[in-house]
């Protein structure tokens, strides 16, 4: 099968994995521990959902602050699947704000903390700092698509995590 | 501004195979081969792309070995590109047209011909047109394998792949939930196979 072709037949679990990580922001207050590091993620700003009907394909873009998201949270438990979210992680007093999307979990629009490097005076400085705070950010969120993996493919998901997901997603109509 | 400088959206690969001991000699001429070179000014030459220093744009010469910033071999990818506005090409056109109908006595003009003015004037005004450029960061950590590029358009990401092919006689991996879930089950010694026997869940059922 052809890369592009795996993408596309994958891309659920892209898809299951953003539904799954807010599901666990706003139930664990978004508290991860990779390692020894304590993250914590939220969503904020916008989120894009997508679903098939009758009449096609339907996108439903909302955009607020993340106690806000009502809509959204309709829009899911309408039978809507996660394409994309604007997502802030906080780790050692540092934030990082990036939008990942379900198709090949790009980071778009990433901002790190701000360096106080000096292009001028130290460029090699500026790019060390620079790629040590990207690679942290990737570095996290593989960690946590890795959990989500090893919680999707083993018994677990269909006996505990699927069950409080599913409730939890059907929550959002009322 | 390159993610580097600024912020910015980027994709991530794998290169598929570990580079020799020795891949850093002869590095800086493979990259000089793939260095950007700018478009001449009178030429009617559309697009140049190639490699420039990650910390400047306008340096393609890396005369200090700018790239190699071990682990990484950072570098941009510039690529220039001189676009002429559609409308501008249409009121040439039609001024063309006109001119030769006037000289030439005639009504209208077949198909052929008018194709044959549009590309003439599209050739002139390239050689008027001023290139934009746009620079896209490429940081490859040589001694993980993991490649970031920043860019996220199919079509730039395509170019990437095959540059990077050409200078580094490597090809990539592109990362995705799928290929990204392999890595992670092949180093935790599962096989990656599970994925493929994954089928979407229904999480609107009611448990």
């Amino acid at each position: 099968m052809q890369l592009l072709e795996k993408v596309r037949k994958t891309e659920f679990l892209g898809k299951e994995f953003l539904a799954w990580l807010w599901f666990r922001t706003e139930t664990e207050r978004g508290n991860f521990k990779l390692g020894d590091k304590a993250i914590e993620i939220w969503f904020d700003g916008k989120i894009t959902l997508q679903g098939e009907n009758e009449r096609g394909l339907e996108t439903i873009t909302c955009s607020g602050e993340s106690q806000n998201m009502k809509e959204a949270r309709f829009a899911l438990a309408e039978n809507k699947e996660v394409v994309q979210a604007t997502l802030v992680f906080s780790m050692d007093d540092n934030q990082w704000t990036f939008v990942l999307d379900s198709l090949w979990l790009n980071f778009k629009t990433f901002k790190t903390p701000k360096i106080i490097q000096d292009k001028r005076d130290d460029p090699d400085g500026l790019f060390y700092e620079k790629m040590f705070l990207i690679e942290a950010a990737v570095s996290a969120v593989d960690d946590i698509y890795a959990e989500f993996l090893k919680l999707r493919i083993s018994p677990e998901w269909s006996g505990e995590e699927l069950p409080a997901l599913s409730r939890w997603v059907r929550e959002g109509k009322s | 501004m390159g993610l580097i400088s600024g912020s910015g959206s980027f994709s991530r690969y794998q290169v598929k195979g570990g580079p020799a001991e020795d891949f850093l000699e002869g590095l800086s001429e493979r990259i000089g081969r793939h260095a950007f070179r700018n478009l001449t000014e009178d030429s009617t030459q559309e697009r140049s792309t190639g490699w420039v220093n990650v910390m400047d744009m306008f340096d393609y010469r890396f005369a200090a070995l700018e790239f190699l910033k071990e682990p990484y071999i950072a570098m941009s990818l510039r690529v220039d590109e001189r676009k002429i506005p559609a409308t501008a090409i249409k009121q040439y056109c039609l001024e063309a047209e006109e001119k030769i109908k006037g000289a030439e006595n005639l009504d209208f003009l077949p198909k052929r011909r008018r194709a044959d003015i549009k590309e003439g004037v599209k050739l002139r005004l390239l050689k008027r047109a001023i290139p934009g450029s746009k620079v896209y960061d490429m940081i490859w950590n040589y001694s993980t394998g993991s490649v970031i590029f920043g860019g996220t358009n199919t079509k730039l990401c395509d170019e990437f792949q095959e540059i990077f092919l050409k200078t580094f006689n490597f090809h990539l991996l592109a990362m995705c939930p799928y290929t990204l879930g392999s890595g992670f089950l092949e180093k935790e010694g599962d096989s990656p196979d599970l994925i493929d026997g994954l089928v979407p869940s229904n999480i609107w059922e009611e448990p």
